[in-house]
């Protein structure tokens, strides 16, 4: 099952290409596989079809971080950019998580990663997965001991198993693989821009603040920049959603903010320089993050390199949404896996009652917990 | 296979590709709890309708090109399943039957389990067994898709009304000659109206040597060996002709009697005195000039003489074929109007021996009749002929030529392929089977395949790739470049 994985050769890029740097996809695969070996203990099988899992622990942090709300307001300076076109390469990496059903010991999940670049007007992908797992109060400890054993932390500060339930085990999973995509893209690439999806926020247990301080400083160091970019931001200045303010300017530009917090709480940090930016004509901007420890005219040309070097659709680069579609999973590809493990591991398919349809009859339409 | 749902006689199966079935192909719906199964023919097969199929689509098809590329990197293999879930086919079928304790019945008023039943394909040649289609006089027609020979029984074209239709140049006119042949093997008399002169030629092997068949073919081409005296026409058929053929209106009609009969009393019923009383006959000079002119074109088609040794005795051909034979009528060279003259001669011909039980029965193949069969002979053809003992197979690549009610009345269709959705639609009319079974089996029928329907298969319609005959068909087409 393990084995060495050939990937396309491109002139510069051959994601990933040591075989140090297969550790955590092979543990990933090993692990997948070992958790979906403790199935035979269970017969029971839940199909599920549910929409992506949003990721709480991201939304619970947006939700709560009203920074500009303290005694100093922060300033809105918009900067123009203007393209600089020199093929400088454009990364972009997302993951997927899926809930794929239930056992009657634990949760059955598929997780799915995809790297998309733009090299030489050439788009490219890697897609990497799906790895099904089964995630059980027993394997729990398993799944996140590689959490610490990954998470490029020396001295793990949280005890994952006894604060993380089952049902955000998917979105970790998810988390720690993109972690890993993350690093290993800024490790082996240089003068390119990495395209994120989310904020440069820190301080969680997806995104320690050593692990992301780590990883941006990866990134600096071999020449790259980091632009994170977040497809739907609360955040609001006098009331105003930010990205509102940009709508009177021409695009391309940003608008850079300044004078807010760097940190929100003991434990939340602003690794990133916030902007809103408007890339192309459209009605859509983002908020996007660049590296705070990179000079502002840094930051800005690598915005005007963006633009310069990559299509842009309602602002948003094509490559990390093309990382998106390929990571993301349909009803079919769900419907896909849990045929997988059903046929694999000979799971019985039942289809448990819904309380509230027996309930309430055609009054039951909430979601089924 | 899952059984998946079911609305009026149409069933819907989920089945993975690797569960080979096709159009025609039967299923057996097994219901273990009710101890019966369902008998199901397949009619279409689609794509089953799968969610986030599009999507998986569209994001597939930025592949192509130079637009993107890429790897997947799937160590698990989960894609394997993803991509039969994509494959994955819905079959349509209709409900022909229902099998319990080994014997087959028509009733389908009960349902199977949806969650305990089991589908399994049954072989066309079980279905023919449980059927018993080639009990006692059988028809060798070809092989089915398992390539086991399919017969069909003689005796269920006996008495009854065929129809064998097709496109150009799927298979009709060599499927109604191995009709011809095996109802001949079988001991039927057999009167073919040849169209294009494609049957002459049944008693050779395709190696210009004489066949098995040879001694039982007899071939009458009009005016040239089949020839007639006017004596030996009743003036019925003359009449018939006349009115019929050559539009002869109803006052020089009963002067035509008059002269008729004359003749007939001072037996001088010939062409030569017929022309001349028409010319001394006291009557309006347009009625003599309407039948002078109906005169030379029965003299002009050659078919009537007054010369005894070149005249045919119709009967002495029809005692030939009585044990098993035919007759073919080559229309190949005959004009419209003197194909319209033979036809009726011979209909006519025909019905005075049949009901004068000169001959038991006769079975009639009929090419393109519409180019020479008047309006009013379709029904006669088909409900009182039927009863004389004439047993009519109709062949025609233009289905609409045949009037709806006779497909409602066909005892027996021989379908080819048909793509044309207008010529689907007039051949769905058929009251054998329901109109979704013909216009999708039908549609994707390849050459030489045939759907069997009505008698011959006792109402269960099965696809029969029909067998080749090593006879000189000359049926195909003259070319240029070759």
């Amino acid at each position: 099952m393990i084995e060495q994985y050939q990937y396309t050769t491109t002139q510069k890029y051959n994601f990933p290409h040591t075989v140090q740097d297969f550790q955590l996809p092979q543990h990933f695969i090993q692990l997948s596989l070992r958790t979906l070996r403790n199935i035979k203990n269970s017969r029971l099988f839940q199909p599920n079809i549910t929409k992506q899992l949003a990721n709480p622990t991201a939304q619970t942090l947006e939700e709560t971080t009203h920074l500009f709300t303290g005694p100093s307001q922060p300033k809105l300076k918009p900067i123009p950019l203007k393209p600089i076109r020199d093929e400088t390469p454009v990364i972009a990496v997302d993951v997927s998580n899926m809930k794929i059903g239930e056992t009657d010991i634990g949760i059955l999940c598929a997780i799915r990663a995809a790297i998309v670049w733009k090299q030489k007007h050439q788009y490219r992908y890697l897609r990497l997965g799906p790895f099904p797992f089964h995630i059980t109060e027993e394997n729990k400890s398993e799944v996140y001991h590689l959490f610490r054993q990954y998470s490029f932390l020396e001295q793990p500060t949280l005890d994952y198993t006894s604060t993380l339930s089952l049902i955000y085990a998917p979105t970790r999973l998810g988390a720690l693989l993109e972690r890993w995509l993350q690093m290993s893209i800024a490790a082996q690439t240089s003068n390119s821009l990495i395209l994120w999806d989310g904020s440069l926020t820190a301080g969680t247990q997806d995104a320690p603040v050593t692990v992301m301080s780590q990883l941006l400083e990866t990134v600096r160091n071999r020449s790259n920049t980091v632009l994170a970019f977040t497809k739907i931001t609360r955040l609001r200045l006098l009331g105003y959603r930010l990205t509102d303010y940009i709508s009177r300017c021409t695009p391309p530009c940003l608008l850079e903010i300044n004078g807010y917090p760097m940190a929100l709480s003991n434990a939340i940090r602003l690794l990133g320089n916030i902007y809103v930016a408007k890339l192309s004509e459209g009605n859509c901007s983002f908020r996007l993050d660049i590296d705070r420890k990179l000079p502002e005219e840094k930051a800005v040309e690598a915005a005007q390199r963006l633009i310069g070097n990559e299509l842009l659709m309602q602002s948003y680069p094509e490559t990390l949404r093309l990382a998106h579609i390929y990571s993301t999973f349909t009803a079919n590809e769900v419907i896909g896996i849990q045929r997988f493990l059903a046929q694999t591991h000979q799971l019985k398919i039942v289809t448990r009652p819904n309380v509230r349809r027996l309930l309430f009859g055609p009054f039951g339409k909430g979601p089924e917990s | 296979m899952r059984l998946y749902r079911k609305e009026g006689n149409t069933i819907q199966i989920l089945c993975f590709p690797n569960e080979s079935v096709e159009k025609g192909d039967y299923l057996q719906v097994e219901d273990p709890r009710q101890n019966r199964a369902l008998l199901i023919q397949v009619i279409d097969v689609q794509f089953a309708s799968i969610p986030g199929i599009l999507e998986e689509l569209l994001r597939d098809s930025t592949n192509n090109g130079d637009v993107i590329n890429g790897e997947n990197l799937d160590p698990l293999n989960v894609a394997s399943q993803i991509t039969l879930i994509q494959d994955a086919r819905l079959i349509i079928c209709k409900i022909r039957g229902t099998i319990q304790n080994g014997k087959l019945s028509v009733s389908s008023a009960w349902l199977p389990s949806r969650s305990q039943s089991t589908i399994k394909k049954l072989s066309t040649k079980t279905l023919t067994t449980v059927l018993k289609i080639n009990d006692k006089l059988p028809i060798y027609v070809g092989e089915t898709k398992e390539f086991s020979p399919l017969k069909v029984d003689a005796t269920a074209l006996d008495g009854k009304l065929n129809i064998v239709t097709g496109k150009k140049e799927t298979g009709k006119s060599h499927f109604s000659k191995l009709l011809v042949l095996s109802l001949i093997d079988h001991g039927a008399p057999v009167v073919v109206l040849d169209l294009n002169g494609e049957y002459a030629h049944l008693g050779y092997t395709s190696d210009c040597k004489k066949n098995q068949h040879y001694m039982k073919i007899h071939v009458l081409t009009p005016s040239s060996n089949f020839k007639v005296m006017l004596s030996q026409i009743k003036l019925r058929v003359m009449f018939n002709i006349l009115v019929h053929a050559l539009n002869l209106p109803g006052t020089s009609a009963r002067e035509f009697r008059r002269i008729w009969r004359f003749l007939k009393e001072h037996a001088k019923l010939s062409l030569h005195e017929l022309g001349e009383a028409i010319r001394n006959w006291q009557c309006n000079h347009h009625v003599k000039d309407a039948l002078f002119s109906r005169y030379y074109t029965l003299v002009n088609s050659g078919f009537f003489t007054d010369n005894p040794s070149e005249a045919i005795t119709l009967e002495d051909y029809f005692q030939k074929i009585r044990t098993g034979g035919a007759l073919v009528v080559n229309l190949r060279d005959t004009s419209f109007v003197d194909r319209q003259i033979v036809v009726e001669y011979l209909l006519g011909k025909l019905v005075e021996m049949l009901t004068g039980w000169k001959l038991k029965a006769v079975f009639l193949v009929a090419e393109e009749a519409h180019l020479y069969l008047r309006e009013t002979y379709w029904n006669d053809i088909v409900t009182r002929m039927r009863h004389f003992g004439v047993f009519t197979t109709f062949v025609t690549n233009q289905p609409d030529t045949i009037r709806e009610n006779i497909y409602r009345q066909a005892d027996n269709i021989f379908l080819f392929n048909f793509t044309n959705a207008h010529d689907l639609e007039t051949v769905s009319r058929a009251a054998k089977v329901d109109s979704e079974t013909v216009k999708s089996i039908a549609r994707d029928l390849p050459p030489h395949h045939c759907l069997l329907l009505g008698r011959v298969v006792k109402d269960f319609p099965i696809v029969v790739k029909v067998r080749a005959l090593d006879v000189q068909t000359m049926g195909q087409t003259r070319l240029f470049f070759n």
